[in-house]
Order: C-alpha cells, then sequence, then structure tokens
C-alpha cells in the first residue's frame, strides 16, 4: 500500500527535479500555472519553488474560493446574518474576509448569532436542533465542497426541513480557466489541474485545455513529489511537442470523477448565467445557483438579496495577483497594510490565499529580490 | 491511531485543521472504522474521529480511505502500487 511516503522521498524529488532541469531550453522561459491554492500552499511549504531551474515559472491560480469571492457577496451574506430570527453558519475562514463594512466576526461580535461550523450537515443539525429559528448555511467552494452542501440539501428535503436555507456561493472551476486562457495579460505554456475538484469531476472537463488553446495538463496531488512529478509531466509533453490531459493522481482521481457526486450536484443546482469572480470580473456559467426543484431552501430567495456589487479597497491588488499578473509580494500593500493578522483582500485571509501563503513560507526568500519591485 | 503515514497523502490536512474546509480543494483522508446506514465513524492521520456521510461513495467497508470534505465523502483513495516516473 503506497499512499504518501514514497511522495515525500527527497532522493526521488531531486531524481525529478533534475530530469525538469535537462528538458529546459535555456533560451525560453516557461510559465506553468497551477490553478489550485492547495498546490500553492503544497509549493511555498515544502520550497518546490527552490527545486525548479530559474527558466521555470510558476503562476498561481484562482483555485481558493474565498479570495475570488467578491466582496458584494460578503456584504449581503452578513445582511442575512444580522437579522434577529437567523442563526448564520459558515466555515471558519469565511468569518475572517472583508466585507465592505467588516466581517462577520466582527458582525457576531456585535451579537448577531454566527457559528462556525465544519460542516453543513452540522448546519442542518442546528435546524433541527432549533425550529423556532432560521438557519442560514453560507455555501462556498468548488466542486470538491459542493457535494457536501448538495448532500445537505437533499437529506434536509427528504426529513422536511422547513428553517433551514443556504446561500450559495459555489462556484466551478473551468469557466474562470477559460477566462484566463483568454485573457491577453497572461501567457501561459501549461497547467498543473487540481487534484480533488478533479475526484469529483474527473479530468475529461480539462480536454479543451489542450484541444483548443494547445495547452498541456497534469492533475495533481498535493504531496511535494506530486508536483513536481506533474511538472515534469507537463514539461515532457512541451519538449516532446505533445499536449493532450495526463493524471498524475490516479490514486485518487479517478479520470471520470465521482458520478454519484456529480448526480447529486445536477439534481440540486443548476448554472447561474454569469457570476462576479475578483479579479476575473462577470464570467458566464461559471457559478451554481439551487434548482427549481430546491428553491424553497434559497436564503437569496427567502430573504430577497438584492445582489449589490461593491469594489474592492483601492490600495487592494487581489484582482491582478488572482490573474497571476502580480506576484503577492509586488502588492503594495503585502506585509504592510494587508497582513494574516489584520487582512486586507482576500487573498491574504485564506490559508491557500497565495498571499498568506507566501506571508507564511516564502517571504524571507521574496524580499531580497522583489521588494524593490513593488508597484 | 493505525496507518497513520498513509493517511497523510494530502498535504497536512486533518479534520481538525479546519483551513482546508474553507479553501475548498483539500480534501481529508480518512479510514473507516465502522459504518453505519448512510454514516460512517472515520479516523484521520492524528488519530482524531468524525461521522462522515458517505453516500456519495457507498459502498464502504471498513479499513477503506476515503477523501473527504465538510463531513462528506466525495471519493476513495485506492493504493498506488508505483509512483510514477
Amino acid at each position: 500500500m503506497k499512499y504518501v511516503d514514497e511522495f515525500r522521498n527527497a532522493e526521488l524529488a531531486r531524481a525529478v527535479s533534475s530530469e525538469i532541469n535537462s528538458l529546459v531550453d535555456p533560451d525560453r522561459r516557461y510559465k506553468i500555472m497551477e490553478i489550485c491554492g492547495g498546490h500553492t500552499h503544497t509549493i511555498y511549504r515544502h520550497g518546490i519553488k527552490d527545486l525548479l531551474p530559474e527558466g521555470v515559472e510558476l503562476v498561481h491560480g484562482p483555485g481558493c474560493p474565498v479570495c475570488v469571492l467578491p466582496m458584494g457577496r460578503v456584504d449581503e451574506g452578513i445582511a442575512i446574518a444580522e437579522r434577529p430570527e437567523v442563526i448564520f453558519t459558515c466555515f471558519g475562514d469565511m468569518m475572517r474576509v472583508p466585507g465592505s463594512k467588516g466581517n462577520l466576526q466582527e458582525v457576531k461580535a456585535q451579537g448577531a448569532d454566527i457559528r462556525m461550523v465544519y460542516s453543513p450537515l452540522d448546519a442542518l443539525r442546528i435546524a433541527r436542533e432549533n425550529p423556532d429559528r432560521e438557519v442560514v448555511f453560507y455555501a462556498i467552494g468548488f466542486e470538491t465542497t459542493a457535494p457536501s452542501t448538495a448532500l445537505t440539501l437533499q437529506r434536509a428535503k427528504k426529513e422536511g426541513i422547513e428553517n433551514f436555507s443556504v446561500f450559495c456561493n459555489h462556484v466551478t472551476i473551468v469557466p474562470p480557466v477559460r477566462a484566463l486562457l483568454d485573457s491577453p495579460d497572461l501567457r501561459l505554456d501549461a497547467f498543473v489541474g487540481p487534484g480533488h475538484v478533479s475526484t469529483v469531476i474527473g479530468c475529461r472537463p480539462y480536454e479543451f485545455m489542450p484541444e483548443d488553446y494547445g495547452k498541456p495538463v497534469a492533475v495533481a496531488g498535493f504531496e511535494p513529489l506530486d508536483l513536481l512529478q506533474s511538472i515534469l509531466m507537463v514539461m515532457r509533453q512541451l519538449d516532446e511537442g505533445r499536449c493532450e490531459v495526463e493524471n498524475q493522481y490516479g490514486r485518487a482521481v479517478p479520470w471520470e470523477g465521482n458520478l454519484r457526486a456529480l448526480e447529486s450536484l445536477a439534481e440540486v443546482f443548476e448554472l447561474r448565467p454569469y457570476f462576479e469572480w475578483r479579479g476575473l470580473g462577470f464570467v458566464s456559467q461559471s457559478a451554481l445557483k439551487l434548482s427549481e426543484a430546491y428553491a424553497d431552501f434559497d436564503a437569496e430567495v427567502r430573504y430577497s438579496s438584492p445582489g449589490v456589487r461593491v469594489a474592492d479597497p483601492k490600495a487592494c491588488q487581489c484582482g491582478e495577483v488572482l490573474k497571476g499578473v502580480l506576484k503577492p509580494p509586488e502588492c503594495r500593500v503585502f506585509g504592510t497594510a494587508c497582513t494574516p493578522e489584520s487582512p486586507l483582500g482576500a487573498l491574504m485571509v485564506s490559508s491557500e490565499g497565495a498571499c498568506a501563503a507566501y506571508y507564511n513560507f516564502g517571504r524571507k526568500s521574496y524580499e531580497k529580490v522583489e521588494i524593490g519591485s513593488r508597484r | 491511531m493505525a496507518h497513520r503515514d498513509e493517511l497523510l497523502l494530502s498535504d497536512s490536512c486533518t479534520l481538525d485543521h479546519d483551513g482546508c474546509i474553507t479553501c475548498s480543494d483539500a480534501g481529508i483522508p480518512v479510514r473507516v472504522v465502522s459504518v453505519e446506514g448512510d454514516d460512517a465513524l472515520c479516523e484521520d492521520g492524528a488519530g482524531d474521529r468524525a461521522e462522515i456521510a458517505v453516500e456519495l461513495v457507498a459502498p464502504v467497508l471498513v479499513g477503506e480511505v476515503l477523501l473527504t470534505h465538510g463531513g462528506v465523502a466525495i471519493g476513495k483513495v485506492t493504493a498506488q502500487e508505483e509512483v510514477p516516473q
């Protein structure tokens, strides 16, 4: 049984690193985007960047749902949480994501009944235990998280629980990647695909990347060697002139994904015509809302959320960092006005946010070379 | 807390590390301890236990490794006999 030992083997990592090195054309720079925030975290936590040749640059993608959430959606959640009849539930990091007038933690301190949960099923349990209150769950996340919300709603419907609703902010990974590929700001050579999103959706949804845009993809796991091997896989493709989707993370990602989870998602959700992403603006068919069959559980309908749009603070450059145009230390407020203790932008809040990863694991090595290049 | 290393396939994610939950692309590997209907008692790499909904990956067997997220199992983890070269 091999799950992890081999994926932290230093000798193997050195061998893979050396092979990547041998594939580098010295006259060329390679830009490889890791789509997933979890990968960004692994890259800095384990110093993967230092094992790569100078010509290979990793660009951080939009794969952290907290980080891509626009401020208006935070404000709308807060407006629901402030209602006296509501018990508002959310995951931990959401508590600190800044809205235009504060965050959920501050609203809780002012008396709102806001509870941190580990699972939407915990929120449903709170609804069962408090039949005289309205329990709202703030749902956020990519296809990794959406199944837990879908399953919770299926159980709520089956049990006939009426005092439970979901404020849905689930997003899908493929449309923003397509938007990035269409963006003139960024020229990327290849992609490292998200591991656990792919456990649910499989590898097939990425086939447009090689077919329509000529970009190699390797779906990767989260161990250091997983990352290195996936980088090697796309470097080999570039070297050999191949262009396809490869699955480095076969131990957790079936090619077709989890069909039962996909069925559950199809029953509970439908695509929104468009949704606002921090940094990317409005992206069509990039987010989920509750389907007609589950409209009774939709907090946006129940509380008539107005759909407000709020611009980011002027100093905040999360948008450029999310698109990979700026590195976190190049943001004008990185590590000064914006820190994990007092975040100005969402990228510094989430533990998978590129700025928090740099700040916690990679900051020192960047101070020397990049501090002078802040814009 | 058996097989701890085998469960650490997803960086340092454990049931007690809630940072991964919100961030949403990092599932938590757990081993099934017992199964009751649509739920299973599962143990993570740190030895913590939690009840996990398993409808989306059923049937599950005691001893299997599941990938969970937000209290719901989203996939099964299979042993990989060879590290890709």
